[in-house]
């Protein structure tokens, strides 16, 4: 059996969406996204699925990361330039439901070190956690860069209230082969994830922001 | 009043003299209902007169309703009966006939006799369903009438208002109208009057379950409700979160089945003899097959009202904040906490008070405890920081797992501490685990077996903690798997699995870079092939000389063909045939003959799902491989088997949602003979003997029978005079009689000898 979506198809759909937002230059860097129909499924018996998986390309460089650390992470934060806030700031927020809040929307994820995110709950309340930014683990013995363009290139999917999803692949200012690998390996991881596999995909489309989407399957 | 009523009746009684002979219409309405359906124009005449009439006592019935003594009016009720089911015919003179019936209604209500207002409310009902009137008049008249002391009348009218919104729905969903009465019925929840809070409540919920509102907003407003002062109202609103999951479809599959093939009927109609009415049958069956089909495309997916929540935080922090203020009703202390522990778990919240507040009630003689134990497992997830619930597992621990509790109690203590941690395997620590798991050999089987789930739980979640001997020998899964820290990424840049891809293709990735469609089209032929010849490989001693490469295949295939246990094990065995000739080659999941170490072929795997969609085949294949991890020893040395079913076990599992509490009360062990193993063996061994006991049928059928037989079949008076002689007999007659006994007696047995 030949695969679902060929090559050459693949191929042509990214094409299409970079060239629709080269046509049509926009004042932002468009993103591309993937947005995928479900089907014969049904949400209330099986077992609402999420899993995340590392894209090769970062999909979304400008994506911010904030650092909850303790003193030997901050200071290792500040000497990279990453936003940085230790155990004293979050205290002061003293569960502040709305300074929580403006935390949570200001940046797209969190790191905390290991003494740090076991408070997290504590210290800030459920705010975090109601955004689904729930700090990551980031420990002394990885490299802090290196583990920000890890959360990075790290997509995530999950099905809410509806039978769809769409996941940001990759952005127009990448190369037709770099988006086409990201889209591969999304595909992929995605329909592993389904317990029967592309019987229970119904559509998938690419587009970017603004631009039309393309049909993949 | 009663004067001008005598003086319509003796009006109608004259005009009925006069066509006396032809019929008695004006009397007979059910006749004239008849004939005015049949024929609206002709009998208008009769109609106005009844209408007339109708007018005259409904303002005698209006404006001297307190004269009336409450008695009940038939005259009106079957005037009114009348004019509603011939209503469709004359729809222009009958324009103001609702609204009186429904001013009536709402000034007079109270007062009236019940009769009258329920015929009042079934006249409306049936103009309502003629479609005569519009819902959003008739609803609010009637939620008014739901504070009314009068259970038959909420009954018939909670029945009519569910039917009717169902009924409006049916063909398909009026939006617009939907949301007026959803906003009608939503603030009818929030009213101060109990019953009629109750009511519109129990309307949405059954709106809800037979599929007609099943929307977010509804299930809010029901959300809503829990939070009501109300006792009754929040416990029915918690109860529908806590059943809807279970609560099936009811209707849906009731014409599915009926409908037959319609390539039979064909069939049948090209041997049976044409008629017009066989084909006209066959059309329409055609079409309604059609039909059904269009159906099943739209199928409408039914999220749990759990997940439709727009709030789940805020909305367990007020339950939660309103149970604190239920002191004295335990049961609905228990509805909401359960209630809650679901949101927490199908949301991941985070209520940190929650836990120390459920292990006030954590004692082995707490009512309900194992409800209790099972809203803690529900709670559990991965973002709960670890030490909360593991004081909660140290107070489980505590109270229930020591030895002056009963064995019961100790396997339901060990139960719970398992729901949880498969939850979340934080909360478990290594002194606490060894302590819990050197119960695997206690003498009580049930706390025995809840001790051994515990430690093939943590197999699987987290090795390290266990002691070493009861680590087991770890399956490659197991090695490939870490243990989670807390909120640790575990995003994979492998999907899991993917290396049976590179296996399988590693010649063709070498020479044809792994073009999918026809590598995996070869590979399909291949397996088909050499199936049978599988069998007979095995035996065959000059199997080295094969190819290497070929024979991976082979064995792979035949799992995946079938996948089911028997190819499993029949691989199990060919493995291990494998194994006596090769002993360095144990493991075949690393083809070491084709040079690809696991760091390459990682590699490779992820090229490939870099570059290529994968198909259906493909992930058969990685399932496989996942299957065959669980099985298969991780070091070389230690390559002892899994039991195949094991393995299925593994993949399949998946956490489930809401923690069943079987999972938790599962400490009866089944008896070997239980009572009806025992009857069925009791049953077995009477088969083919005869039975024992006196034979009731005599040897000759036709012989006489005994007085002692015939006394009982007797009725009792007749027997009682013999019976009471018998007891008031004085000594000196028992004597006599004993001895006449005795000697009959002596002579039978002579005579038998």
């Amino acid at each position: 059996m030949s695969s679902k979506v060929s090559k050459e198809m693949l191929l042509e759909c990214v094409n299409a969406v970079i060239q629709s937002s080269q046509e049509k230059k926009r004042n932002f860097v468009e993103t591309v996204e993937l947005q995928i129909g479900l089907k014969n499924y049904d949400p209330q018996k099986d077992k609402r699925f999420s899993g995340t998986v590392k894209l090769k390309h970062i999909p979304r460089p400008k994506m911010s990361v904030c650092v909850l650390g303790d003193q030997q992470h901050c200071d290792e934060a500040n000497a990279n330039s990453v936003p940085c806030m230790d155990a004293e700031a979050l205290k002061k927020m003293n569960k502040n439901k709305k300074l929580v809040k403006k935390l949570a929307k200001k940046y797209d994820a969190f790191l905390a070190s290991e003494s740090l995110i076991k408070q997290i709950p504590r210290l800030l309340g459920p705010g975090l956690n109601k955004a689904g930014k729930f700090p990551l683990l980031l420990t002394h013995q990885e490299s802090m860069t290196q583990k920000i363009d890890e959360v990075k290139a790290t997509i995530k999917f999950q099905m809410k209230k509806v039978l769809c999803l769409c996941v940001a692949v990759g952005h127009v200012g990448m190369n037709p082969e770099e988006l086409a690998s990201n889209v591969n390996v999304s595909i992929n991881f995605l329909v592993s994830l389904l317990k029967k596999h592309w019987q229970n995909v119904r559509s998938l489309h690419i587009k970017s922001s603004m631009g039309p989407p393309q049909r993949l399957y | 009043m009663i004067i001008e009523i005598h003086f319509v009746f003796i009006f109608i009684t004259g005009l009925k003299m006069a066509n006396r002979q032809s019929n008695q219409l004006p009397l007979n309405l059910p006749q004239l209902q008849n004939l005015v359906k049949r024929d609206p124009e002709s009998y208008k005449q009769e109609f106005l007169q009844q209408k007339d009439h109708f007018d005259a006592v409904y303002d005698a019935f209006v404006t001297y309703y307190d004269q009336r003594n409450d008695k009940y009016n038939e005259e009106i009720d079957k005037l009114m009966t009348f004019l509603a089911q011939v209503a469709h015919c004359y729809t222009e003179e009958l324009t103001g006939f609702p609204q009186k019936l429904m001013d009536a209604l709402e000034k007079h209500a109270w007062e009236m006799h019940a009769d009258n207002r329920m015929s009042i409310c079934r006249t409306l009902i049936l103009l309502r369903n003629k479609n005569l009137l519009e819902p959003m008049d008739l609803l609010p008249l009637f939620f008014k009438l739901f504070q009314c002391p009068d259970k038959r009348l909420r009954k018939c009218l909670q029945q009519n208002i569910i039917a009717d919104i169902k009924n409006m729905n049916i063909k398909r969903r009026n939006n617009k109208l939907n949301t007026y009465l959803q906003n009608f019925m939503f603030q009818m929840v929030n009213n101060s009057h109990a019953k009629t809070a109750k009511i519109s409540l129990n309307i949405m919920v059954e709106l809800y379950h037979k599929n007609v509102w099943n929307d977010a907003k509804c299930v809010n407003v029901i959300a809503e409700a829990c939070l009501s002062k109300i006792p009754s109202v929040m416990i029915t609103a918690v109860k529908f979160f806590l059943t809807s999951n279970v609560a099936e479809k009811e209707d849906g599959s009731d014409s599915e089945d009926d409908i037959p093939n319609p390539k039979e009927m064909m069939m049948a109609n090209r041997v049976n003899k044409k008629t017009r009415k066989r084909e006209k049958n066959l059309d329409k069956l055609k079409t309604l097959v059609k039909k059904k089909k269009k159906k099943q495309k739209t199928e409408n997916f039914q999220f749990s009202a759990l997940h439709l929540i727009y709030d789940p935080q805020g909305f367990a922090e007020k339950l939660f904040k309103q149970m604190s203020t239920l002191h004295d009703q335990f049961e609905g202390k228990l509805l909401t906490l359960e209630l809650i522990s679901r949101l927490i778990g199908v949301h991941e919240l985070i209520l940190l008070n929650f836990y120390p507040y459920l292990s006030r009630f954590l004692r082995p003689h707490q009512r309900e405890v194992t409800k209790i134990l099972q809203c803690v497992a529900q709670a559990a997830h991965q973002l709960v920081p670890p030490e909360n619930l593991e004081s909660v597992v140290e107070v489980i621990v505590n109270n229930f797992v020591t030895e002056r509790n009963s064995a019961d109690v100790m396997a339901v203590g060990i139960n719970a501490i398992r729901e949880i941690c498969l939850r979340c395997p934080l909360s478990m620590n290594r002194d606490m685990l060894q302590d819990l798991s050197s119960y695997k050999s206690y003498r009580e089987k049930s706390v025995m077996m809840a001790a051994r789930s515990l430690i093939h739980l943590f197999r699987d979640a987290n090795p390290e903690l266990l002691q070493k001997r009861d680590k087991g020998k770890p399956t490659i899964a197991a090695v490939e798997k870490k243990a989670k820290g807390f909120g640790e990424l575990d995003a994979v840049e492998l999907i899991p699995g993917a290396e049976a891809l590179v296996g399988n293709d590693g010649e063709e990735a070498e020479d044809d870079d792994g073009v999918d469609s026809d590598s995996s089209g070869e590979w399909i032929n291949l397996s088909d092939s050499e199936n049978e010849a599988n069998g007979s490989d095995e035996e065959v001693d000059d199997e080295e000389e094969e190819d290497e490469d070929d024979d991976d295949n082979d064995e792979e295939e035949d799992g995946d063909d079938s996948g089911n246990e028997d190819a499993e094990s029949e691989e199990n065995k060919n493995e291990k045939a494998k194994e006596k000739k090769n002993p360095k080659k144990k493991s075949k999941k690393e083809p070491e003959e084709e040079g690809l170490d696991p760091q390459a072929r990682r590699l490779k795997a992820l090229e490939l799902i870099q570059t290529q969609i994968l198909t259906d085949e493909d992930f058969k294949r990685m399932e496989k491989l996942q299957m065959q991890k669980q099985v298969v020893g991780a070091k070389k040395g230690s390559a002892k088997k899994r039991k195949a079913s094991e393995a299925i076990d593994h993949v399949s599992k998946q956490i489930d949602e809401l923690v069943d509490l079987g999972a938790i009360e599962n400490i009866h062990k089944r008896k070997r003979h239980d009572r009806e193993a025992r009857l069925e063996a009791v049953k077995k061994g009477q088969e083919g003997r005869e039975k024992f006991g006196k034979k009731k049928g005599r040897m000759n059928p036709h012989a006489s029978t005994t007085n002692k037989e015939k006394r009982k079949s007797k009725a009792f008076m007749m027997l009682k005079p013999k019976l009471k002689r018998k007891g008031k007999s004085s000594v000196q007659e028992r004597q006599r009689s004993f001895k006449h006994w005795l000697e009959k007696t002596r002579k039978r047995m002579l005579k038998l000898k």
